[in-house]
C-alpha cells in the first residue's frame, strides 16, 4: 500500500494507528461512555462528526493560521463544532442527551481531536484531513462499542438497553464499575497488539522517538528536529 | 510586530465566524429543545390525568393551601394536577394527584420518596375515581401507618386545593388549630393559651373544661359550643340560660374539690405499678398507675424499646367508673405507640368501667402499647376496688 495514499489514510484509523486502542487517546469518554453500547455508538458518531468538521476547517485554515496562536485557534474551532453537535443532539435525540451528559461537552478535550488537528490535519490537503477523520473516528466508534459490548453483555446482561435474559443470573457487575473499565480496556489493548503484530508501529523507544506526537511535538528533544517545519 | 497582530486579528477572525455559526444553529435548535423539556414535563402531568392534554401552572400566591401543596398546574380539562411535598416515615415524600373538574381523583403517583417498606409504589391507587368522602374512608395499611397515612393526607389536601383553585373554600386547618380558634374566640383574654382541665369530679352537662394560664377564665365545651367564661364561672359568651347555668355550676364545682393523698402502706396486695393514689372530698379516687408498654415488652432492631413505662392518670368515681384519663408519660415508638398520648385514643375511656373498657379502638399497628395501656387501667380498677375495702 502507497504511504499516505487516500485509503491508507481511511483505514490508517481503524486498526493500526486506533486512536483509542494504539494511540491511546481519548480514554476517558472511553471508560466513561462503554457501560452502554447504545451510548457508546452515541458518543463515537458525536466525536467523528466534530473529527470531521474540524480536520477539515483547520486543513482548509492551516495555511492562514499562524502557528504561534495555533492552538487557541484549534480549541475554539473545536469548541464551536462541539457546541453545535450538542445543541443538535439535544434537540433531536433527547434521550442520547441525557445518556452522554457532560460527556458530550467534554469531547472539546478529547485528545484524538486535538491531536489529529496537530498530527495530520495541520499538514495535509482537505480531502485526505476528512478521509483521516472519517477514520479515526470509525476506528473510535468500533473501539468504544466493542469495549461496551463485552462490559454491558457480561456486566449488566443487556445489549443496548435490551435485557438478556439467560444471562441475568451470571453477570459480572465489576465489569460496569470503573476498575472493571480499565481491565476490559487494558486487555483489548493487548488483544489489538496480538493481532497487529508486526503491522503496528512498534514502541521499543519508550522515549520521545517513540511517541505518536513526536512530529509535532514542541518539548526540548523533539524540536530540534522540528525546527525546520515552524512556518511563519 | 506584524506577525503578532497578524496572529491576533486571524484568531479574533475565526473566533468570530465560530461563534456566527453556533449562533446560526442554536436559532434552529433552541425552540425544539424547549418543546421537548415541555413535554417531558407534561408526560409526568398527563399520566395522571390523561384527558388533561395540556397544562398550565397556576399562580399560588393569591390561594391559603394547605401546606403540603408546592405546585399546581390547571388542565384544559377543567380539573387540576397537584403536586405535593410531605413527611411519611420520612421527609422527602413528593406526590403528584390529579383531582377532576367534578371532584374525584383522576389519578395520583408518588413522584420521590425514601420510604422503606414501598408501599407508596401502589398505595395511590386505592383512591382514583374517589371524592373526599370516599377517599377518607380509604384505610391505612398496618405497619406502614406513617408512609400511608400520610399519602392519604396528601391526597385529600390535593382535593381541597382543587376546590380551593376553583373558587370555592374549603377549612384547611388542622383539627388542632380549629380547638385553639375556638377556645380563642369564646375567651380572647387568655391570650390563646389554655390547659384542659383533668375532671376529678362527676361533672354534668359540660363535655370538656379549659382554663386559661393566666388565670382570667375558662371556656366550656358543651357539645359544639365553646362557651367562654370568667374566673367566677359567669358565662361571658352569648349562650342560653340552660348552658350558662351548666357553665357556672361546673367551675363552681370543680373550684370546690379538695384532694387528699392516700397511705398506701395501709393497704396490702396493691398492684406493684401502683404510683400514687389520691382521694377527693367527694369520694372519687386519682390513680396514677404504670403499664408495660412496647417500651417494656418489646424492641427489635429498627424500633429499639425505651425502657420507660407509660404513665397514666386515671379519676375514677368509688364505683368503678372512669371519669376522666390521662396520659402522663410515655417512650413509646414516635408515630407508632405514641398515639397513646393523643386524646383521641386515651380520651376513648372516659366513662367506661371494668365491663367495658376493653370496648376502645386499639392503636394500629401497636398492639403492645394498646395492651399495656389497657392493663394499667385495669389495675387501676383493682386498685380502687382494693381502696373501698373489697378483695382483689
Amino acid at each position: 500500500m502507497k504511504k499516505n495514499s487516500s485509503l491508507s489514510v481511511l483505514t490508517n484509523g481503524i486498526l493500526k494507528e486506533n486512536p483509542v486502542l494504539v494511540l491511546i487517546l481519548g480514554t476517558c469518554p472511553t471508560l466513561a461512555t462503554t457501560t452502554n453500547v447504545f451510548g457508546a455508538f452515541g458518543m463515537g458518531i458525536a466525536a467523528m462528526l466534530v473529527l470531521i468538521c474540524s480536520n477539515c476547517l483547520i486543513s482548509l485554515l492551516r495555511k492562514v493560521i499562524p502557528d504561534s496562536v495555533r492552538i487557541p485557534c484549534y480549541i475554539v474551532i473545536i469548541a464551536g463544532f462541539v457546541t453545535v453537535v450538542q445543541m443538535l443532539v439535544q434537540a433531536f435525540f433527547p434521550e442520547l442527551y441525557k445518556m452522554l451528559g457532560v460527556y458530550l461537552a467534554l469531547i472539546v478535550v478529547n485528545c484524538i481531536i486535538l491531536g489529529r488537528a496537530e498530527m495530520f490535519a495541520s499538514k495535509n490537503n482537505v480531502g485526505k484531513s476528512a478521509l483521516d477523520g472519517l477514520g479515526m473516528g470509525i476506528g473510535f466508534t468500533l473501539a468504544l462499542c466493542v469495549i461496551a459490548t463485552i462490559r454491558e453483555v457480561l456486566g449488566a446482561a443487556s445489549f443496548a438497553g435490551i435485557a438478556i435474559p439467560f444471562l441475568e443470573n451470571y453477570k459480572i457487575e465489576f465489569l460496569v464499575k470503573a476498575p472493571g473499565g480499565m481491565v476490559v480496556y487494558g486487555l483489548v489493548i493487548a488483544l489489538v497488539y496480538m493481532i497487529t503484530s508486526g503491522k503496528a508501529p512498534k514502541k521499543k523507544d519508550f522515549s520521545c522517538a517513540g511517541c505518536p506526537n513526536a512530529s509535532t511535538c514542541s518539548s526540548a528533544e523533539c524540536a530540534k528536529k522540528n525546527e525546520e517545519k515552524e512556518e511563519i | 510586530m506584524k506577525k503578532q497582530i497578524k496572529s491576533i486579528v486571524i484568531l479574533v477572525c475565526i473566533c468570530l465566524a465560530v461563534t456566527a455559526l453556533m449562533a446560526v444553529t442554536n436559532q434552529f435548535t433552541a425552540p425544539i429543545i424547549k418543546e421537548n423539556q415541555a413535554a417531558a414535563e407534561n408526560a409526568a402531568l398527563l399520566e395522571v390525568m390523561p384527558d388533561g392534554e395540556s397544562f398550565e401552572k397556576v399562580d399560588l400566591s393569591a390561594y391559603t393551601l394547605p401546606a403540603t401543596v408546592s405546585e399546581a398546574y390547571k388542565a384544559k380539562n377543567g380539573g387540576y394536577v397537584v403536586k405535593l411535598t410531605t413527611t411519611g416515615y420520612s421527609t422527602g415524600f413528593v406526590i403528584l394527584c390529579g383531582v377532576n373538574a367534578d371532584g374525584t381523583v383522576s389519578g395520583v403517583v408518588c413522584l420521590e420518596s425514601t420510604e422503606t417498606l414501598g408501599h407508596e409504589k401502589t398505595f395511590g391507587q386505592n383512591f382514583v375515581g374517589k371524592n373526599a368522602d370516599e377517599a377518607d374512608k380509604v384505610d391505612t395499611i398496618s405497619g406502614a401507618t406513617k408512609t400511608t397515612g400520610a399519602y392519604k393526607s396528601a391526597v385529600k389536601d390535593a382535593l381541597n386545593t382543587a376546590i380551593i383553585l376553583g373558587g370555592g373554600s374549603v377549612d384547611i386547618r388542622t383539627d388542632e388549630e380549629i380547638l385553639q380558634d375556638n377556645l380563642s374566640a369564646a375567651l380572647p383574654s387568655a391570650e390563646g393559651k389554655f390547659k384542659k382541665h383533668f375532671f376529678v369530679e362527676v361533672v354534668e352537662g359540660v363535655d370538656a373544661i379549659y382554663e386559661a394560664e393566666n388565670k382570667t377564665g375558662f371556656v366550656c365545651v358543651i357539645g359544639e359550643q365553646f362557651i367562654g367564661a370568667d374566673a367566677t364561672g359567669k358565662a361571658v359568651t352569648e349562650c342560653d340560660e340552660a348552658s350558662a347555668a351548666k357553665v357556672s355550676a361546673a367551675i363552681d364545682k370543680i373550684g370546690k374539690t379538695t384532694v387528699t393523698d392516700i397511705d398506701l402502706s395501709k393497704y396490702a396486695e396493691l398492684p406493684s405499678q401502683l404510683i400514687s393514689a389520691k382521694k377527693t372530698a367527694t369520694e372519687n379516687y386519682i390513680i396514677e398507675i404504670k403499664g408495660a408498654g412496647y417500651g417494656i415488652q418489646g424492641g427489635d432492631e429498627y424500633h429499639p424499646a425505651s425502657n420507660e413505662y407509660i404513665v397514666i392518670r386515671v379519676s375514677m368515681t368509688k364505683d368503678g367508673k372512669i371519669i376522666d384519663c390521662l396520659t402522663v408519660s410515655q417512650a413509646e415508638t414516635k408515630g407508632i405507640g405514641s398515639v397513646c398520648a393523643e386524646e383521641s385514643f386515651y380520651g376513648q375511656f372516659d366513662g367506661k368501667t371494668e365491663q367495658n373498657y376493653l370496648d376502645i379502638d386499639a392503636i394500629s399497628g401497636a398492639t403492645m402499647t394498646t395492651n399495656g395501656y389497657t392493663k394499667a387501667i385495669e389495675r387501676a380498677f383493682k386498685t380502687v376496688k382494693i381502696l373501698e375495702g373489697g378483695s382483689n
